[in-house]
């Protein structure tokens, strides 16, 4: 296992659950190699002027954890998550502001992930006192997930496949990205991430003996929008994405030449739905439908993609990394 | 006859595309003048032979593809649909890597891998044009 970033995003809640989830990370068996807290208050303050963060900095300094206090965007944490992504780690355990894991959490993660091959993502029981839901006959599939609750709302008891995780997870950095087209609440941003993740191939596993406590606090929290129309914006992307489940979505925002290479690879794409510029060159719908359906289509951006993998093979390979 | 495709797309900022290449008067004045030379390009590159065909579609593109004993091309889309046509040609490289953009089946003349811009996936209009990260005329005729 290499390099882990431990995440936090959070937005009013200082002085409620926030330091709980620190304490709790500090206190982990095994340790992150940094701790990033992204601040995303509306009014956000300096921390270090507080005694309770300081003593929270001190104790990550002798255990030889490296931290960073960074002031976010205040676009939601979706666009958070995405930084912590890009930041170079090979792993980032994301943790809510309101979700305290229990000391062993990171280190079943962590062996779960070296232990079982090409996982993606892999969380446990995210417990929302007092409710416990019968997760009994959860599949974790993705075209059930409005007719089951999720696994991860009762206790864990042996490892399991699934199509997603929500809330809290670990998860294999810079092999996928985040929706940025999602609205500042960021309805279902970690649904569909570990989904993505899922049709990349990757496993995500919901673990047993990695439990964290979901203490719902009615205060603050990085999702504290009431406007409807951000839910069903969100909401609708997420369909628009789950609809298309049996398909390989691949959108060609590129020019004549990269359509003509792609080309040579499309028939040995399952099921793929096109969206691109050059109809002449392959059948397509308009790159204007797929923003509109998926929201944000930076990551079918080849240039970015190969910027991001520091590309020296072929055109047509990266694009048979991509979609392949 | 052979294909000419001289200019890769415009920039947005109006500079001259790095990937243009310096000479092609002068190489088009070194192929033997008994073989007919057509140009393809859009409205507003400048005309280099007499023959000066513009904003061809597609399908009209391919047909002359396969009706040309070879062609010469910039880094382009032009060298990836004669490539999809299976025509191998010649592709006249500067400042684009043809290890990444590149088919191996042309002949891909690059004076130096030096040349190359660090980061090639971001936008040409950042490139500046330099004649000198191009093959000489008298170098490239050898080829055809």
């Amino acid at each position: 296992m290499n390099k882990v970033l431990c995440s936090v995003a959070t937005r009013g809640r200082y002085f409620t659950t926030l330091p709980l989830v620190l304490q709790a990370i500090i206190n982990q068996t095994t340790l992150p190699d940094k701790l990033v807290i992204f601040d995303d208050n509306d009014e956000p303050k300096d921390m270090r002027n507080e005694m309770i963060y300081q003593y929270f900095f001190q104790m990550l300094d002798i255990k030889g954890v490296k931290w960073e206090w960074l002031f976010a965007e205040k676009k939601g944490q979706h666009h958070i998550h995405q930084q912590a992504n890009r930041m170079g780690y090979d792993w980032v355990w994301r943790c809510d502001d309101d979700c305290i894991p229990e000391p062993n959490v990171l280190q079943n993660l962590k062996s779960y992930a070296t232990e079982i091959d090409n996982v993606g993502a892999v969380g446990g029981a995210i417990l929302t006192p007092p409710n416990l839901f019968d997760t009994s006959n959860v599949t974790g599939k993705i075209n059930n997930i409005c007719s089951e609750p999720n696994i991860q709302w009762n206790h864990i008891e042996k490892i399991k496949e699934v199509d997603h995780l929500h809330c809290s997870f670990l998860y294999r950095a810079g092999v996928h990205d985040y929706n940025l087209g999602l609205s500042r609440v960021a309805h279902r941003e970690e649904t569909l991430f570990t989904y993505g993740l899922y049709q990349n191939g990757y496993k995500i596993l919901a673990a047993p003996h990695a439990e964290s406590l979901h203490m719902k606090n009615p205060e603050g929290g990085i999702r504290s929008e009431t406007r409807k129309e951000m839910y069903e914006h969100d909401e609708a992307i997420f369909n628009n994405i789950v609809g298309l489940s049996d398909r390989t979505i691949v959108v060609l925002n590129c020019g004549l030449g990269d359509h003509i290479v792609f080309n040579s690879i499309l028939s040995d794409i399952p099921n793929p739905v096109v969206f691109g510029c050059y109809p002449d060159v392959i059948p397509c719908r308009s790159i204007a439908e797929a923003q509109a359906l998926f929201g944000n289509i930076d990551q079918y951006n080849i240039y970015g993609k190969m910027d991001q993998w520091k590309w020296t093979g072929s055109l047509q390979d990266a694009f048979r990394k991509l979609y392949l | 006859m052979i294909i000419i495709h001289p200019y890769a797309k415009a920039l947005i900022n109006g500079k001259q595309n790095p990937k243009n290449y310096a000479y092609w008067k002068e190489l088009i004045y070194l192929i033997d003048k008994s073989i007919h030379i057509v140009q393809i390009g859009v409205d507003g590159e400048e005309q280099l032979v007499d023959d000066f065909r513009m904003n061809l579609p597609i399908i009209e593109l391919r047909q002359l593809i396969k009706d040309c004993r070879t062609w010469i091309s910039v880094d382009s889309f032009f060298q990836h649909l004669a490539w999809s046509e299976g025509k191998p040609g010649i592709v006249l490289w500067s400042v684009s890597d043809p290890l990444i953009f590149g088919h191996p089946e042309n002949t891909n003349l690059l004076k130096s891998r030096d040349n190359l811009t660090p980061n090639q996936f971001l936008w040409w209009d950042f490139t500046e044009h330099n004649p000198d990260y191009f093959l000489k005329p008298e170098e490239v005729i050898k080829f055809i």
